[in-house]
């Protein structure tokens, strides 16, 4: 079936110990290719930008990510045109935006937040201002990596899922209509 | 509390007329008389066949429901005895989605809506019971086999009275084997 509508990962905070796992596997392989980073520290020569959050509440932690909103208030916040939706999911072009913070504000999870952005290794400079060029980092669902989300993949607890919305759905409504039978003569 | 409507898989012979009675009874019956890609066609009751069974699944409208709890944008509410959806106020987050142990909410189109970039708006969609409108849910009154069934307090209320005192008269008799 044709797929309608766009996957997003969550975290599990029952399983989440905080470690940042997620994150660091998140900027690793964004900026493989980017950043030249390989396999060890000594590779990381620009400030570390994940696209999740590692959030600590008084009950615990988890890390929080983009859901994809089929309504993006983001994009549709976005007066650059630097969000847009590529494959069911919602992308922003690092290179087009602007930091307007118009997009951190749209975002009901605070799914977004500004960060340096590097190229070649080095941090992209601005001609009238001594700060960094910065972008909006949130989650892409690694597009465009091989194997899917890194942070499902590096989390040692299994905290994060990634969300097919509809498969689940669908599996749910079986075992939602299997109760009905169980429940059929409830008068 | 609220109430809900409940399908009954020994009467339901997957005829999907309640799909088509709850698009009709929210979309209206125009439906019939246009372009089938002009609307979107967005039934809030979902048809479940497998081996074992057809019936349709919808919202429970429960009491402490996930979905209110997890929406972000406080798009879901309760009204009336049944929770819904303000779609003016959603979008589509698809946390309501996850967070449904039923499997009742999906995202659908919304017909001439747009996002910034010129995408398709889709926003959750859910059985509302049908709130605001006369005659009560449409999928009850389409079933041709009656196999829907709208639940109300007072209804479950006496099922459960009903239940107590024969659980009662069956513990007296043991008691009493005479009587």
């Amino acid at each position: 079936m044709k797929k309608e509508i766009g996957s997003f990962v969550v975290g599990d905070s029952t399983k989440c110990t905080g470690c940042k796992a997620c994150e660091l596997a998140c900027f690793t392989v964004h900026n493989r290719k980017s950043n030249h980073l390989g396999k060890t520290v000594g590779t990381v020569t620009v400030p570390v930008t994940p696209r999740l959050f590692l959030t600590k509440f008084e009950q615990g932690c988890m890390p929080i990510q983009c859901k994809h909103c089929e309504d993006a208030p983001c994009l549709n916040a976005c007066t650059k045109g630097a969000i847009s939706r590529i494959d069911h999911q919602v992308i922003v072009d690092a290179e087009k935006c602007i930091g307007c913070k118009d997009c951190m504000q749209a975002c009901p999870f605070g799914a977004i937040a500004l960060l340096p952005y590097a190229r070649d290794g080095r941090l992209v400079g601005q001609a009238m201002s001594s700060e960094p060029k910065v972008f909006a980092s949130k989650c892409d669902l690694c597009e465009g990596i091989e194997g899917g989300p890194a942070c499902v993949r590096v989390c040692p607890h299994q905290a994060l899922r990634l969300v097919d919305p509809e498969a689940e759905r669908e599996e749910k409504n079986i075992r939602a209509a299997e109760a009905l039978l169980l429940t059929k003569n409830w008068r | 509390m609220n109430y809900f409507v409940k399908g009954n898989p020994d009467l339901c012979i997957g005829c999907r007329t309640c799909m088509i009675g709850c698009v009709v009874a929210h979309e209206g019956k125009h439906i019939f008389e246009v372009d089938p890609d002009s609307y979107s066609f967005n039934p809030k009751l979902h048809m479940v066949k497998t081996a074992n069974l057809s019936v349709p699944v919808q919202c429970k409208h429960c009491e402490n429901p996930a979905c209110m709890a997890v929406c972000p944008v406080g798009a879901i509410s309760q009204k009336d005895h049944c929770i819904v959806i303000d779609t003016e106020k959603c979008m589509g987050c698809k946390s309501c989605m996850d967070a449904c142990p039923f499997g009742a909410i999906n995202m659908t189109v919304q017909t001439g809506k747009f996002q910034a970039d010129g995408t398709e708006k889709k926003v959750a969609n859910k059985c509302d019971l049908c709130y605001g409108f006369s005659g009560g849910p449409a999928c009850v009154r389409v079933c041709p086999t009656e196999a829907l069934t709208l639940v109300t307090e007072d209804e479950l209320g006496d099922a459960m009275e009903r239940k107590r005192a024969e659980a009662a008269r069956n513990a007296y008799l043991e008691t009493h084997p005479q009587e």
